[in-house]
């Protein structure tokens, strides 16, 4: 589903992806850990194609096609679909608006209401600015509520977990798997194989409790540098934390 | 010096040469009844353009100034009076004492001065003590010929207690592209009266507009002046002045407009605070696609518990555009709070990205930040379905208009 080779990127002139290599194939999640400013989010901007990410070198191949010149939407439109860590606040433009410009009609629908407004909760959000005064649970529920009537067939989710209360965990891991299904029935999340793919950036990794992963990377200095078993490799780092990851890999290249 | 800089200089001052356009018309003691009325389709959809209907049994009246000529219905609620000005001027002699250019002052400038010497006509509204008008009042102040001139005098009354919404539209037909359009108006605001005055101008590329307007306000009166420019016209400069007389008096100013190339619009508002605990809040947005944007707000506390805000915030889409914003504040009383923002610039590439990132294009990511920054809360029951559309699209042609 998504390939990236020898991705090297720029911001502001200053390299920060240095050759990166990840492969997600159909159907499956994956997981990418690293502590902060390991590279994470930049990787996923990149992948959605914001300009001020400059890629020097490598590809992206999605769906076996090369994306690296494609604009934002133009990936949107080929299955991609990000939630952000830290969205923007837009003044003035309510959820409401943004939601009739994505699922034309779709508001008018009383069945679409009631399932967002019983189900999800959302109810109070739809006449609220987009991301404006929300908490860090409700703007990943926000996020994810966007992802599940948007359906992409390839979900990013940058720091899910992130600020969001245990309580409110379990509801974010179950949103996500209802994306990751691929005919919007919640059982069906068990079936890897009916699964759309994705990759879920974690740095805590509390949001794999909820939702299976097949595969981590650990990343470090804009590089993956690991490959492993998520649970493996979670138990690992929360053991011993990132700073054993970094050694690890100083006595690899001593050892070369 | 920089050729934009050079240009603001020439028309920040520019001197209008009355002789390019028609002469002034004198105003005669006539009027039709609105039923007598026939417009061309494309004179119909400016008027639609700018929110009015003129055709609306349900509304609370109407008012049509086409060229010279006066168009008017009978007001269809009691208690509600409108008349030609000229003919009100004859059936209540005291408007004169106690109105004609009693909220403006005659000399103030050379158009306000045009306006008295030449005993131009327009609208006199009144709404009687108490009464609330449950619908609006919809005019029109219409340009049909080329290069005339347009010289008009609105008195609106709101008596103890009463309420109204009055729609204008300021317009030419969409084939004529240049006059000059002068108004003076008065509004007076009585003890708890509440005035919502909605005036939307959509101009001609060569007009010269010069509005003139000032407002009293009562004790725990309530002034809410709601202004769109729609297309702005060649050069428009505007500072209507509301007094806060009364206790308690409030004033709010909402101003939205769109700008283009080779187009000046200097559009400001003061509201003197005069009357114990008045409020005023001054909110003004432009999204500039060229040509020159000047917001002025000013606010001067001069009473105990006087409290104003004023802000004025532009939308930069042009590489040839100016905006400036002159937020002002004058306290003249110890209790006096105040407080203003400006805020200039570009729409930010985090908002624009972000939306494209759930899927919109870039066209209508913009389009609909710019909604949102427009969006400052004017009440828009009572507004046309048409003008939501034509508000609706200032935002939805910035989306094609960003460089």
């Amino acid at each position: 589903m998504l390939t990236i080779s020898d991705l090297h990127v720029e911001v502001d002139g200053k390299e920060v992806l240095k050759g990166l290599d990840l492969t997600i194939p159909d159907h499956e999640v994956h997981a990418l850990f690293g502590p902060n400013g390991s590279g994470k989010s930049v990787l996923i901007s990149t992948i959605m194609g914001y300009p001020e990410y400059k890629i020097t070198q490598g590809e992206i191949i999605f769906n076996g096609k090369n994306i690296n010149q494609l604009s934002i939407d133009e990936r949107v439109r080929q299955g991609i679909g990000a939630s952000e860590q830290r969205p923007p606040t837009i003044k003035g433009v309510k959820l409401e608006n943004l939601l009739e410009l994505l699922v034309p009609g779709k508001m008018k629908e009383e069945a679409f209401k009631v399932e967002m407004v019983e189900r999800f909760n959302m109810g109070k959000f739809l006449d609220r600015d987009i991301n404006d005064g929300f908490s860090g649970g409700e703007i990943k529920k926000s996020e994810l509520f966007l992802m599940l009537v948007t359906k992409p067939k390839f979900l990013i989710l940058d720091e899910p977990d992130s600020g969001v209360d245990p309580e409110h965990l379990k509801k974010i891991g179950e949103m996500i798997n209802e994306t990751l299904s691929k005919n919007d029935k919640v059982k069906d999340y068990c079936d890897p194989v009916a699964r759309n793919s994705g990759l879920i950036a974690t740095h805590s990794a509390s949001i794999l409790t909820y939702v299976h992963t097949d595969k981590a990377h650990v990343m470090l200095d804009g590089r993956i540098r690991c490959n492993g078993n998520p649970a493996v490799m979670m138990e690992q780092i929360r053991s011993k934390g990132y700073s054993y990851c970094i050694s690890c890999q100083q006595q690899i290249h001593k050892e070369d | 010096m920089n050729q934009l800089a050079e240009k603001y200089i020439k028309e920040i001052d520019l001197k209008i040469d009355f002789s390019r356009f028609g002469e002034i018309e004198k105003a005669e003691n006539t009027f039709e009844s609105m039923d007598k009325l026939i417009l061309e389709d494309d004179e119909k959809s400016s008027l639609k353009a700018v929110g009015v209907n003129l055709f609306d049994d349900s509304e609370a009246g109407n008012f049509l100034m086409y060229g010279n000529y006066v168009y008017t219905s009978l007001s269809r609620f009691s208690g509600v009076e409108i008349f030609p000005l000229k003919k009100a001027l004859l059936l209540y002699p005291d408007i004169k004492d106690k109105y004609y250019f009693k909220a403006i002052d005659k000399e103030q400038d050379e158009f306000t001065k045009t306006v008295f010497e030449k005993e131009q006509n327009g609208y006199f509204i009144r709404v009687k003590k108490n009464v609330m008008a449950k619908a609006p009042l919809h005019t029109a102040l219409f340009m049909h010929k080329e290069m005339s001139t347009m010289c008009i005098h609105n008195i609106v009354v709101l008596e103890e207690g009463a309420h109204l919404h009055l729609v204008t539209g300021c317009t030419s037909g969409c084939t004529i592209k240049g006059g000059l359009h002068i108004a003076v108006s008065e509004y007076f605001i009585g003890k708890g009266a509440k005035l919502i005055n909605t005036m939307i101008h959509n101009w001609g590329t060569d007009f010269i507009v010069r509005p003139r307007t000032a407002a009293i306000v009562e004790d725990n009166a309530t002034f809410v002046s709601n202004y769109y420019s729609v297309k702005p016209p060649r050069h428009i400069q505007a500072n209507p002045f509301t007094h806060l007389k009364g206790k308690n008096a409030s004033a709010q100013y909402l101003t939205v407009l769109a700008s283009f190339p080779n187009t000046f619009s200097d559009i400001g508002g003061t509201v003197l605070l005069d009357g114990e605990n008045s409020g005023a809040e001054l909110v003004a947005r432009a999204v500039n696609h060229g040509g020159t944007v000047i917001q002025t707000g000013l606010l001067i506390g001069a009473a105990k518990g006087a409290r104003a805000h004023v802000d004025c915030s532009g939308l930069m889409l042009s590489k040839d555009g100016i905006i400036e914003a002159i937020p002002g504040l004058k306290a003249m009383h110890p209790d006096a709070r105040m407080s203003h923002e400006a805020a200039i610039g570009r729409i930010d590439m985090g908002e624009l990205n972000y939306l494209q990132s759930k899927g919109l294009n870039e066209m209508q990511a913009i389009a609909l930040i710019v909604r949102g920054f427009l969006d400052i809360g004017i009440e828009v029951e009572g507004l046309e379905p048409d003008l939501k559309k034509t508000i609706q699209q200032i935002s939805e042609l910035s989306g094609h208009g960003e460089e």
